[in-house]
């Protein structure tokens, strides 16, 4: 038992570490850092820096251009990019569906998807919730019928994050309605370009137009862009949610962002007051124990021992911390959360903000928009369920 | 990086596992307490498994292993809920270890190896709470003699052992010192505790001692940190036993015709007690690989699992009580012996607000296990 990295393992976070420093613009950097509000220019600015190096999807294996790294190597690199202020990578091209292509996708599909989600060119987005199936996904409705060679797809879609920049949507469809619902559905990729497809944004609680709702009138999807077998979707669709692992936790942004509450603390008068000072102990420690989890479920993928299977408890721990930091920061700044000032939000602003600090303009905002975090990829009571049936039997 | 427990690790955890299934049962346990919560017949027969030698160098007669297989040892003793002190034992052993003058150790490390004589740290005074000063029992040197007067209280099987490592004021700095209990001026009070063992008052009026080291708090400060690292070490294994049992029990019992198990408030505690466990294995394993780092991150990291260990000793001792319902707080059925041991365990080597203080204290602008 050890709790150091290996040399190698160090010498490999030194590299990532140098290449980020030199290629993430700080422009970029610092928006993350002092949370304000990053365009789609910037996210793909970042994914296509990341493809031109061939990291974009950095747990692909060789063979479809990935650097094949192990877990350990690919938590590394989430930590560097976290630390250095980069954007997440915006996960429904080389993340979700790319996996899914890669196992279940013919030859002709991955030569044809693959490169443009590696290089950051295409953006993908997520068809999976509908307006009458979230936590019951599979009772979703959006038919697909198929005529000759192609499907007509006909339903709504929502909560589709950034689907107002989509270049394609891969989407759970119903093609039977025969036995199991889960066993009438199909995964298809669909260009949203296509004639009968209407998105529209949904502004959220903090102001912004984060996700979208997406109908399908009729639309034609060519066969060629089913994924596997009619009527398999739903075991592609586990497959996806298998490839998440420890990354769902985002244990290394809540390191970053608990360096950034403890800047707001000082700069806000808080860091000294014990009873506040205390709060941030407990998300402190918080930290340290899922990041410990973390590093435990990682050993065990690189020793092939001990499988963890705890994928719940990290997606509830990590989304419950995201939520706490954001809670935190914002009560540091009190009252000075307060004023809405929409374009105190974005990088370069010269105005003057309430209480003369500009680094509280995001922070309730920021907060607002956290709470999605226990609710999206299986809401938390969800993920109860799971646990409780892992240990109860 | 690496989680996985060695082959000889995982054979020590078996040999300890099964004397606590074979010769640790409920029925034992309870007579060991009704007798007064210590059995000289049970620390013998751990003693024989080479146990009580484990952390002493095999120069004096131990097997010379780490804080690693002290842990594995632990967690399966906690998960037993042996009352026999073996970790107040290491404690006491490494004391001697690394700090004391050759013939001291030459004297007790053997006897102690060998399970022939029992010595533990005797630290708490009142007023004192949970920090490790002031300390109010004073050491004098008189005629090449150092004597020891003053007052310890919940020493561990105070009245049993053969001799209590004591850390007493000497011109104003704190030292520590090995008393023998047949001393003179030396008094106990027996007494059993909440967890059903036996701790003691110790009073010391002038009593005769030998030196151990006159740099005490340093001494001291590790003592009580990998005191606390075996409090987490047992807490895991008495979290996973108590989880167990619970478990168990809701898919047994049943109401409204049907396994309580099936009920989805109850199947969501159960959720949270498992989260609460897995991260608190997670906190244990780093406490014990802490415990050579120096001393500043050692102690940060000891804060901050005790933080985390506390709450969930509280929080699955209660829980558990919670979900056996009526049978739960009967003296008759285990469970609640395992939330009143998971009770003191917490409130051993500082409680859990008294660490978060720590934690609070410590903090830097970065986070992180390798912060």
């Amino acid at each position: 038992m050890d709790l150091a990295f290996t040399a190698e393992e160090e010498q490999f976070r030194q590299d990532i570490r140098a290449w980020v420093r030199e290629h993430l613009p700080p422009a970029i950097a610092h928006k993350v850092h002092n949370a304000l509000h990053l365009s789609r220019d910037d996210m793909q600015a970042w994914a296509k820096i990341l493809g031109r190096k061939g990291w974009l999807g950095y747990g692909w294996p060789r063979q479809f251009g990935g650097p094949s790294w192990n877990a350990v190597q690919k938590h590394l690199f989430e930590e560097e990019c976290a630390m250095a202020g980069a954007p997440r990578i915006v996960p429904f091209g080389p993340v979700m569906v790319a996996p899914v292509i890669m196992a279940f996708g013919n030859a002709e599909q991955q030569q044809r998807f693959l490169p443009g989600i590696a290089s950051g060119e295409v953006w993908w987005s997520q068809g999976y919730s509908e307006p009458g199936s979230g936590s019951d996904l599979a009772s979703l409705k959006t038919r697909a019928e198929r005529h000759g060679d192609h499907y007509r797809v006909n339903g709504q879609k929502t909560w589709t994050t950034l689907g107002q920049y989509g270049d394609w949507i891969f989407c759970l469809v119903r093609t039977s309605s025969t036995g199991k619902p889960q066993t009438g559905i199909s995964f298809l990729l669909i260009d949203m370009k296509s004639p009968g497809i209407t998105v529209r944004p949904i502004r959220l609680l903090d102001g912004q137009c984060e996700v979208n709702e997406v109908w399908f009138d009729n639309v034609e999807v060519p066969v060629e862009n089913l994924v596997g077998e009619e009527n398999q979707g739903w075991t592609y669709a586990k497959h996806l949610l298998a490839h998440e692992r420890t990354n769902i936790a985002d244990v290394n942004r809540a390191k970053r962002e608990l360096e950034r509450l403890k800047r707001i603390a000082k700069s806000e008068g808080v860091w000294d007051d014990n009873r506040f000072r205390d709060e941030i102990a407990k998300l402190e420690v918080d930290i340290v124990a899922l990041e410990m989890l973390v590093l435990r479920v990682l050993s065990a993928e690189k020793s092939g021992k001990n499988s963890l299977d705890i994928a719940g408890l990290l997606k509830i721990r990590g989304s419950e911390i995201q939520q706490r930091y954001t809670e935190l920061m914002m009560q540091a700044a009190g009252p000075f959360a307060l004023p809405l000032i929409t374009e105190a939000m974005e990088a370069g602003w010269q105005g003057d903000f309430p209480g003369g600090v500009l680094a509280n303009a995001p922070l309730a905002a920021h907060y607002f928009n956290m709470r999605k975090t226990t609710i999206y990829g299986g809401s938390n009571e969800v993920q109860r369920n799971i646990v409780a049936q892992t240990t109860l039997g | 990086m690496d989680f996985d427990f060695s082959d000889e690790q995982q054979q020590l955890r078996e040999a300890v596992h099964k004397w606590v299934d074979k010769g640790y049962g409920f029925e034992r346990r309870r007579a060991i307490v009704a007798a007064g919560g210590y059995d000289a017949g049970a620390y013998g027969e751990l003693a024989e498994l080479g146990l009580s030698g484990l952390c002493i160098d095999a120069q004096h007669g131990g097997l010379g292993l780490g804080p690693i297989e002290a842990m594995v040892v632990l967690e399966e003793l906690g998960r037993g809920m042996v009352l026999e002190p073996l970790a107040a034992l290491w404690l006491a052993a490494h004391a001697l270890q690394t700090h004391a003058p050759a013939d001291l150790q030459n004297d007790w490390l053997p006897r102690l190896a060998s399970g022939q004589a029992l010595a533990v740290l005797a630290h708490i005074e009142r007023g004192a709470r949970h920090r490790l000063e002031p300390c109010r029992t004073q050491a004098r040197l008189g005629g090449g003699q150092w004597s020891i007067t003053g007052h310890k209280s919940v020493v561990p099987v105070g009245d049993r052992a053969d001799a209590y490592i004591v850390p007493a004021v000497a011109d104003q700095k704190l030292g520590l010192w090995l008393v023998e209990r047949q001393a003179r001026g030396v008094q106990t009070q027996g007494y059993l505790t909440q967890d059903g063992g036996r701790a003691a008052e110790l009073q010391l009026d002038h009593s005769p001692a030998q030196l151990i080291t006159l740099d005490g708090l340093q001494a001291l400060e590790l003592m009580a940190d990998i005191g606390s690292a075996s409090v987490c070490a047992q807490a895991v294994g008495l979290m996973e036993r108590t989880l167990a049992l619970t478990v168990e029990y809701m898919n047994t019992r049943k109401q409204f015709g049907v396994p309580i198990a099936s009920f989805q408030a109850l199947r969501h505690r159960v959720a949270d007690m498992k989260m609460q466990l897995e991260l608190s294995r997670s906190m244990s394993y780093y406490a014990s690989l802490k415990l050579t780092a120096p001393g500043p991150q050692r102690r940060q990291a000891v804060a901050r699992a005790r933080y985390q260990l506390g709450g969930a000793m509280r929080f699955i001792g209660q829980s558990a009580v919670q979900l056996h319902g009526g049978i739960g707080v009967t003296d008759e059925y285990i469970v609640s012996h395992c939330f009143k041991s998971l009770t003191q365990l917490e409130m051993t080597f500082g409680d859990t607000l008294h660490h978060l203080g720590e934690v609070s204290q410590r903090m830097d602008e970065t986070a992180g296990v390798f912060a």
